[in-house]
C-alpha cells in the first residue's frame, strides 16, 4: 500500500493546481507532461476517452442492461444519459470530487479496485488526468461557452497504395465555435476487409500484399467517415483496351471505367449459347425448350437476343419467377399467419408481376396496404408483422436497404441513426388498427381487417415521450397529415428519395450479375460503399427516369455488354469478384433446378396444395414438402423470419441428384423424355441434339454428337435404358447445375 | 418446443442451415494427407505432439449459464446465485451445479476450464470466435450468420483428413453459425445429417444406389457422364469456380455411396439396444451415439449442435427440464468411450458462445456474459479431476489464470496435433495465422 502514497501525494497536487486554474489564473502550474490545462468537457474530452478505451462498448458497460449496474450509451452516443451514469446515479458514488483519484471511475478504470474489464487507462496518462481534471473541477456537464462537434472530416479519404504501402489517417474534428482538434489517437478504426488493408488503434494503414479494394470505417464519437483504399495491379493494360470495346449502354461505359481503373481486363464475351441459358434461367427462372432454343441459336439476325429478351419478358413465366424472388422477402409461415391469408399475399404479388405494375406502386400497395385479409393480399403484411416497430424495421430493410434493428434499442453503432428517428419513423405505423380474428396459431384461419384508425401512438422507449411521425430524412406532405402511411409512401417513393431506387436496383442487379454492387444488397450506409457509386447512381437515375418500370431495368442490364461476358477468368481478372470483369459461374436456385429436372425429364414432380404440372416457383409456401428443394437449399419456413436462403453446393445435393429414388423413378418412368426418345422412329443424332438442347441449351459438338449417338446405336434392346443413362450423366453434370 | 430453440434475435436454429453452408465433406485422401504434409512443414520448429485422433464438440448454442452448470456460486447473493445449489463431484475441493449430477460422478475424467473470457456478447460474433478462435472481423449483429475464417472442424477435415469415403467433419443435425470452411472451400464444410437417429426409420439419405439399379449400370452411367462432361473448369482456385465443388462434392458422394466403413458408420440401429438406452431416446442422446460411431469409423471431427442455452427468460422452468437429459447424455458418451477403449484418444468439449449474466433479469432469465464461461473437457489426454481457472466471488468475471478464445482453439489443435501457430493462404494468396495466439491451455495437454 505504501507505493500509493506518492502518487496520492502528486494528484493532490494536482487537484489543488487544477482547482486554482480553474478558478484563478490561466498559468501552466502543472507538469508539462498533464494533460489538459483548460476546463475539462463532459462531452469533448471525457466521453472520447470512455469511448476510446472501451468502456462503453456494446460487450461492456455500453451493453443493452449494462455491466455491473453501470450502464453507459453505446459508444457514447447519448451524452445525459453518460452523465447522468457517472454523476449521479448511484448516489454519486463514481466521482468523489473531494478526491478525484480515490473515484471508483478512476480506481475501476485504472484497476486500482478489481474491475471485471481489467486496465483500460494507465495511471499517469493523458486520459487518467483528464478524468481526474473533471472530476475535481467538480464533474460539470458541461463548460462555459462549450462548444458542439460539427464534423469529422479526414485529412485524406481516398488512398490508393501499393502492396505492403503503409499510411496514416489524420482525423480533425471540427466544432462549432470554428475551432479543431487533432483526434487521431482518439477515434477508432475498422477495416471492412482486414485482409485488404489494416487499420491500427491509432490510424496507421498497412496494405496487405496484393491488390485489392476496400473502406475503412472511422469512428469518433457519434460521427462517421470512410476511407477508400485501393490497391492497384501492378502492371498496366495495353494502351487503349477499354477504348476499342463496344458498349451497348451506360452500364458498359461505367463497368469499363472502373476496370481500367484497376488496371484489370474483362474476359471474352459469353457464346450465343450460354447467353441463352444465362438469360433464361434470371429473367424467368427456366431452361429454354430444345426447339426454342434450337431457333435461337440458328438465327443469324443482328438483334436476336433483343428479341429474345422480349420475348422472354413478356411470358408468364417472368411474374412466376419474380413473384419467387420476392417471396423469399414477404412470404410469411401459414402456421402463423392462417392458409388463406398468405395465399393472398401470393397472388397479389403474382399479380404486380403480372401487371409488370411500376415498382413505386407495388411498394406504395403494401405500405399503404388496407382492408380484408381475405380480399386484399397485400394486408397479410400487417397481420404478419403487428407492432410499429417491427413494420418499421422490415419497411426500411426493404424499400429503403436502410437497417434500422440496431435504433430500436440504442443508438445505431455504425450509422447516423439514433432511436428517436426509429421510433418517429416507427410512427408512421402507429395508426395501423386491426378488427376481426387475429392469430391463433397453429391454424390463424381467421379474417382480419386493417385500417387507419384514430387513435394509436408511438412513444420513446427511453424518454417515454410520445413521438409524432417522421420520416429519415426529409420532410413529408404535411397535408395528408391524418393518413401517415400515404404520407410516409409519396415520401419513399418520390424521386428524390434515392435510396429507394438504389436498394431495388442494386437488389435486381445482384440476381443478374451475381453480386450486388452493395453487398448485402440491402444494406446501403456510408461505411459499406458500393463497388462502383457511379454505376449504381446511374442505374438508379435510370429507373426513376423509366417511371420504375422494373421490365426495362431487366432489359438494360441483360443487354449490356457487362451482362454478355464470359465467365472464364485471366490473369488479371481471377481474383476480382467485385468489379464484374468476368460473369461469376453460379449454382441455379433450388426452384429452378426443380423445373428443369422436370422440363428435361417431362415429368412433373407433385406439389401438395397445387394444381398438378405446377412448377417449383409458383409455390405459394415453403410448407409444400419436397425434399428437393429442401436440399438445395430454399428458405425454412419453420423459422420466423425464415433463415436465409442457401445457393452453394453441397454434397447432400450431389448424392440427391445421383441417387434420390424421386429423380431415379422420373428418369426412368414410362411417361419421360427418354421413353418418348426411344420409342421414337428418329435417328440417334436426333435423339442427341435434342437432349443437349433440353438440357444444357445448346447443340452438342460434333465429338459429342458422335460418341452419344454411337452409344445408343449400339445399345439394341437396351436402347431405352442407355437414353435414360445419358440423361443421368448429363443432369449429373455442373453444366446442368451450374449458370456458366 | 418451437420456442425453446429461438435465440434473442429471434431466429430459430434448428434447421437454418442444416445442409451446410457451401454444404460439405472431406476432400480426399491423398488431398488431406497432402494438406497435412504441408501443414507440418508449416510448423515453426516445434513438436507436434498429438494426443488424440478425434473431436466431438457439443455446441450448447445461445450460451449456457456458468451458474447452472460449472461455477456455482453459492456465496453469491440469492439474485445472483439462483436456484440450484451446489453438489460435491466424484473430486474432492470440486464442486458443480445440482443439476449436473451423472457428470459430478465422473468428474475424475473431467477438466472444468472456468476462466475462459472474450469480448463478443452476441450469439453470431461469439460463435464466430469460439468455433474459429478468430474474433469477428467486422461487427455483426446476434442474428447474422457470418464466416471470416474457418472452423475448427474444417481445418482438422483439411489438415487431419478421415479414412476414404467418410466425410471428415460432421455437424449434426445443423451446421452453426461460424461452423464452415470459409476460404479453405467446400470441400470443408460439414456433411450435415438432419434426420432424427431417434427415429426407428433412421438412415442417411441418398447414400446407396436406388433400388433396381444395378452396380453395372450405374458404372456405366460413370462412364458416359465421364464423357459428357465438358464444361471447362477454372482450376485457379482464387476463381473460386463453383464447378469445382461440385467435382469435389461428386468425388466425395462416389467414396460414401462406395465405402461400407462409411454405410456401416451411419447404421445405429447395429448398436445394441443397451447402448443405445444408456445415451438416451431422444434424438440428442442417439445423435451423441452416431458421433461415436462416426469417430470410431476415422472421423477426426464431429459437431453435436444442440440449441436452446440462450435463458433470457425462466432459466431454472427451462433448465429443470433441459439439464438431466443433455448432461446424462455427455456422462454416458463419456462412460461409452472409456468403455470402448476411445477415450484416451477422442476428445470431448461442451461449450457455448459465452456464459451469462450474474444477476437474474426481471424475467427471470439470465442474459449474454462473455466475461465468464465454463468449457468442459474430457478425453483426448485430458487429466482428468481438475478445475482450470477461476471466475470471482460472485461469478462476474474470469479473474484467476484468464484464459481467452484463442487458448482454448489452439488447445484443441495442438491435441489433434495441428499446429495452431501455421500461416495459412487464401486461394487469393493472402497470408492468414491459423490462430493469433497458438499458446494452448497447458494443464489440459498435460
Amino acid at each position: 500500500m505504501s507505493g500509493c502514497l506518492a502518487p496520492r501525494l502528486s494528484i493532490l497536487f494536482v487537484v489543488f493546481a487544477s482547482m486554482m486554474l480553474t478558478l484563478t489564473f490561466v498559468v501552466p502550474v502543472r507538469a508539462a507532461s498533464l494533460a489538459p490545462s483548460h476546463p475539462v468537457s463532459f462531452e469533448l474530452d471525457v466521453q472520447p476517452i470512455l469511448t476510446a478505451h472501451g468502456c462503453n462498448s456494446g460487450a461492456c458497460h455500453g451493453k443493452q442492461r449494462g455491466q455491473n449496474g453501470f450502464q453507459l450509451s453505446l459508444l457514447g452516443f447519448d451524452s445525459d444519459f453518460d452523465f447522468s451514469a457517472l454523476a449521479q446515479q448511484s448516489r454519486g458514488r463514481r466521482v468523489t470530487i473531494t478526491a478525484p483519484s480515490s473515484s471508483l471511475l478512476v480506481q475501476k478504470a485504472t484497476a486500482q479496485m478489481p474491475h471485471g474489464g481489467g486496465r483500460r487507462i494507465e495511471p499517469d496518462s493523458n486520459a487518467y488526468h483528464t478524468l481526474v481534471d473533471w472530476i475535481a473541477q467538480g464533474v460539470p456537464r458541461r463548460i462555459a461557452d462549450e462548444p458542439s462537434l460539427d464534423r469529422v472530416v479526414l485529412a485524406e479519404s481516398e488512398f490508393s497504395l501499393a502492396p505492403n504501402q503503409q499510411a496514416e489517417l489524420s482525423v480533425i474534428a471540427h466544432y462549432s465555435d470554428g475551432s479543431s482538434r487533432d483526434v487521431t489517437e482518439l477515434a477508432t478504426y475498422l477495416a471492412n476487409d482486414a485482409a485488404v488493408v489494416q487499420a491500427d488503434a491509432s490510424g496507421h494503414l498497412t496494405a496487405g500484399p496484393l491488390p485489392g479494394e476496400t473502406a475503412v470505417m472511422v469512428r469518433y464519437m457519434n460521427h462517421i467517415s470512410v476511407a477508400n483504399v485501393n490497391i492497384p495491379r501492378t502492371d498496366p493494360l495495353p494502351d487503349g483496351f477499354y477504348e476499342e470495346r463496344p458498349r451497348a449502354n451506360f452500364i458498359d461505359d461505367l463497368v469499363f471505367q472502373k476496370l481500367d481503373a484497376l488496371e484489370i481486363q474483362i474476359s471474352p464475351p459469353a457464346s450465343d449459347a450460354v447467353f441463352l441459358r444465362r438469360v433464361y434461367t434470371d429473367v424467368i427462372g427456366r431452361l429454354p425448350t430444345s426447339e426454342r432454343a434450337k431457333r435461337f441459336l440458328e438465327s443469324n439476325a443482328a438483334d436476336k437476343r433483343a428479341e429474345l429478351v422480349d420475348e422472354i419478358l413478356n411470358q408468364p413465366e417472368y411474374a412466376d419467377h419474380w413473384a419467387n424472388l420476392w417471396a423469399d422477402l414477404l412470404r410469411p409461415n401459414p402456421y402463423r399467419v392462417g392458409i388463406k391469408a398468405v395465399l393472398n399475399y401470393d397472388n397479389w404479388i403474382r399479380q404486380q408481376f403480372r401487371d409488370n405494375v411500376p415498382y413505386d406502386q407495388f411498394a406504395s400497395g403494401l405500405i399503404t396496404a388496407q382492408g380484408s385479409t381475405w380480399r386484399n393480399g397485400a394486408v397479410t403484411l400487417y397481420r404478419d408483422r403487428r407492432s410499429p416497430d417491427e413494420i418499421a424495421t422490415l419497411i426500411s430493410q426493404l424499400f429503403l436497404g436502410i437497417r434500422l434493428e440496431c435504433a430500436k434499442c440504442h443508438h445505431h453503432p455504425f450509422e447516423k441513426w439514433s432511436q428517436r428517428d426509429f421510433y418517429s419513423f416507427a410512427a408512421f405505423f402507429a395508426k395501423v388498427d386491426r378488427k376481426g380474428v387475429g392469430l391463433s396459431p397453429p391454424i390463424s384461419g381467421g379474417e382480419e381487417i386493417v385500417f387507419n384508425s384514430e387513435r394509436g401512438e408511438v412513444k420513446h422507449p427511453v424518454t417515454g415521450q410520445v413521438l409524432d411521425p417522421r420520416p429519415l430524412f426529409g420532410s413529408v406532405d404535411e397535408s395528408i397529415e391524418n393518413n401517415p402511411r400515404q404520407a410516409l409512401s409519396q415520401w419513399m417513393t418520390s424521386t428524390e428519395n434515392e435510396y429507394f431506387a438504389k436498394v431495388h436496383v442494386n437488389r435486381i442487379w445482384a440476381l443478374l450479375m451475381g453480386r450486388g454492387l452493395v453487398d448485402p444488397v440491402d444494406d446501403l450506409r456510408s461505411t459499406n460503399p458500393p463497388s462502383n457509386p457511379a454505376l449504381l447512381d446511374a442505374l438508379a437515375q435510370h429507373f426513376q427516369d423509366s417511371g420504375y418500370d422494373q421490365k426495362e431495368l431487366i432489359r438494360l442490364i441483360v443487354l449490356s455488354n457487362a451482362y454478355a461476358t464470359g465467365s472464364q477468368p485471366n490473369a488479371t481478372n481471377k481474383t476480382d469478384r467485385l468489379n464484374y470483369s468476368r460473369h461469376y459461374r453460379q449454382r441455379l436456385r433450388a426452384e429452378i433446378l426443380v423445373d428443369a429436372v422436370t422440363a428435361v425429364t417431362e415429368t412433373s414432380e407433385t406439389f401438395t396444395a397445387l394444381p398438378p404440372e405446377s412448377r417449383a416457383n409458383q409455390i405459394w409456401t415453403h410448407r409444400v414438402d419436397s425434399m428437393f428443394l429442401d436440399t438445395f437449399g430454399r428458405p425454412n419456413e419453420n423459422q420466423d423470419p425464415p433463415c436465409e436462403r442457401i445457393s452453394d453446393s453441397s454434397v447432400t445435393q450431389t448424392l440427391h441428384l445421383m441417387n434420390s429414388r424421386d429423380i431415379d423413378r422420373r428418369i426412368r418412368s414410362d411417361s419421360s423424355r427418354a421413353a418418348r426418345l426411344s420409342a421414337a422412329e428418329i435417328p440417334a443424332t436426333e435423339i442427341v441434339d435434342e437432349l443437349y438442347l433440353a438440357t444444357f441449351s445448346r447443340q452438342p459438338s460434333i465429338e459429342e454428337r458422335r460418341y452419344a449417338a454411337s452409344l445408343i446405336e449400339k445399345s439394341g434392346d437396351d436402347r431405352r435404358n442407355v437414353i435414360e443413362d445419358i440423361m443421368w450423366a448429363m443432369l449429373n453434370s455442373p453444366e446442368f447445375i451450374l449458370q456458366n | 418446443m418451437i420456442h425453446d430453440w429461438k435465440n434473442c434475435d429471434g431466429v430459430s436454429r434448428r434447421d437454418c442451415l442444416r445442409l451446410g453452408l457451401g454444404g460439405l465433406v472431406a476432400g480426399g485422401l491423398s488431398g488431406a494427407l497432402r494438406s497435412r504434409a504441408q501443414a507440418s512443414e508449416s510448423s515453426e520448429g516445434q513438436a507436434v505432439g498429438r494426443q488424440a485422433d478425434a473431436c466431438i464438440l457439443v455446441w450448447q448454442d445461445g450460451g449456457p449459464s456458468h451458474y447452472e452448470t460449472f461455477d456455482p456460486k453459492p456465496l453469491a447473493p440469492v439474485e445472483i446465485r439462483g436456484q440450484y445449489h451446489p453438489i460435491q463431484t466424484q473430486t474432492p475441493g470440486i464442486q458443480f451445479a445440482k443439476p449436473m449430477q451423472k457428470l459430478a460422478a465422473i468428474s475424475n475424467e473431467l477438466a472444468i476450464v472456468r476462466s475462459i473470457r472474450h469480448d463478443q456478447g452476441n450469439h453470431g460474433a461469439g460463435n464466430h470466435y469460439m468455433m474459429t478462435g478468430a474474433p469477428p472481423r467486422i461487427p455483426v449483429g446476434c442474428g447474422a450468420f457470418v464466416s471470416f475464417h474457418p472452423s475448427m472442424g474444417s481445418v482438422v477435415s483439411q489438415q487431419v483428413g478421415a479414412p476414404d469415403g467418410i466425410p471428415a467433419y460432421f455437424s449434426i443435425p445443423n451446421m452453426s453459425r461460424s461452423g464452415g470452411p470459409n476460404f479453405l472451400g467446400s470441400q470443408y464444410a460439414p456433411f450435415v445429417v438432419p434426420d432424427s437417429p431417434n427415429s426407428s426409420s433412421f438412415r442417411v439419405r441418398d447414400v446407396t444406389l436406388p433400388s433396381g439399379l444395378t452396380d453395372q449400370r450405374f458404372d456405366s452411367r460413370q462412364k458416359i457422364r465421364d464423357e459428357i462432361d465438358t464444361l471447362l473448369r477454372y482450376q485457379d482456385a482464387a476463381v473460386a469456380d463453383p464447378a469445382i465443388a461440385v467435382d469435389e462434392f461428386y468425388e466425395q458422394g462416389m467414396q460414401i455411396i462406395g465405402s461400407p466403413q462409411a454405410q456401416s458408420a451411419f447404421d445405429i440401429h447395429q448398436e445394441p439396444d443397451v447402448i443405445r438406452d444408456a445415451y438416451g431416446r431422444d434424438s440428442f442422446g442417439q445423435r451423441a451415439l452416431l458421433a461415436r460411431r462416426l469417430v470410431g469409423a476415422g472421423v477426426p471431427f464431429v459437431t453435436l449442435y444442440h440449441g436452446g442455452w440462450d435463458h433470457h427468460t425462466k432459466i431454472f422452468e427451462s433448465l429443470d427440464k433441459k439439464l438431466p437429459p443433455f448432461e446424462a447424455t455427455i456422462a454416458a458418451l463419456i462412460s461409452d468411450l472409456k468403455q470402448q477403449g476411445m477415450l484416451e484418444r477422442t476428445l470431448v468439449v461442451v461449450l457455448g458462445e459465452f456464459g451469462r449474466t450474474p444477476k437474474i433479469n426481471k424475467d427471470g432469465g439470465r442474459d449474454h456474459w462473455s466475461n465468464a464461461m465454463s468449457v468442459m473437457f474430457a478425453g483426448g489426454g485430458t487429466r482428468g479431476g481438475q478445475v482450470i481457472g477461476a471466475t470471482d466471488r460472485q461469478g462476474y468475471a474470469a479473474v484467476e489464470r484468464v484464459l481467452a478464445p484463442e487458448n482454448f482453439v489452439s488447445t484443441i489443435y495442438r491435441k489433434l496435433g495441428i499446429d495452431p501457430g501455421q500461416f495459412m493462404y487464401t486461394p487469393e494468396g493472402r497470408p492468414v495465422h491459423l490462430v493469433s495466439n497458438a499458446t494452448p491451455i497447458d494443464e489440459l495437454m498435460s
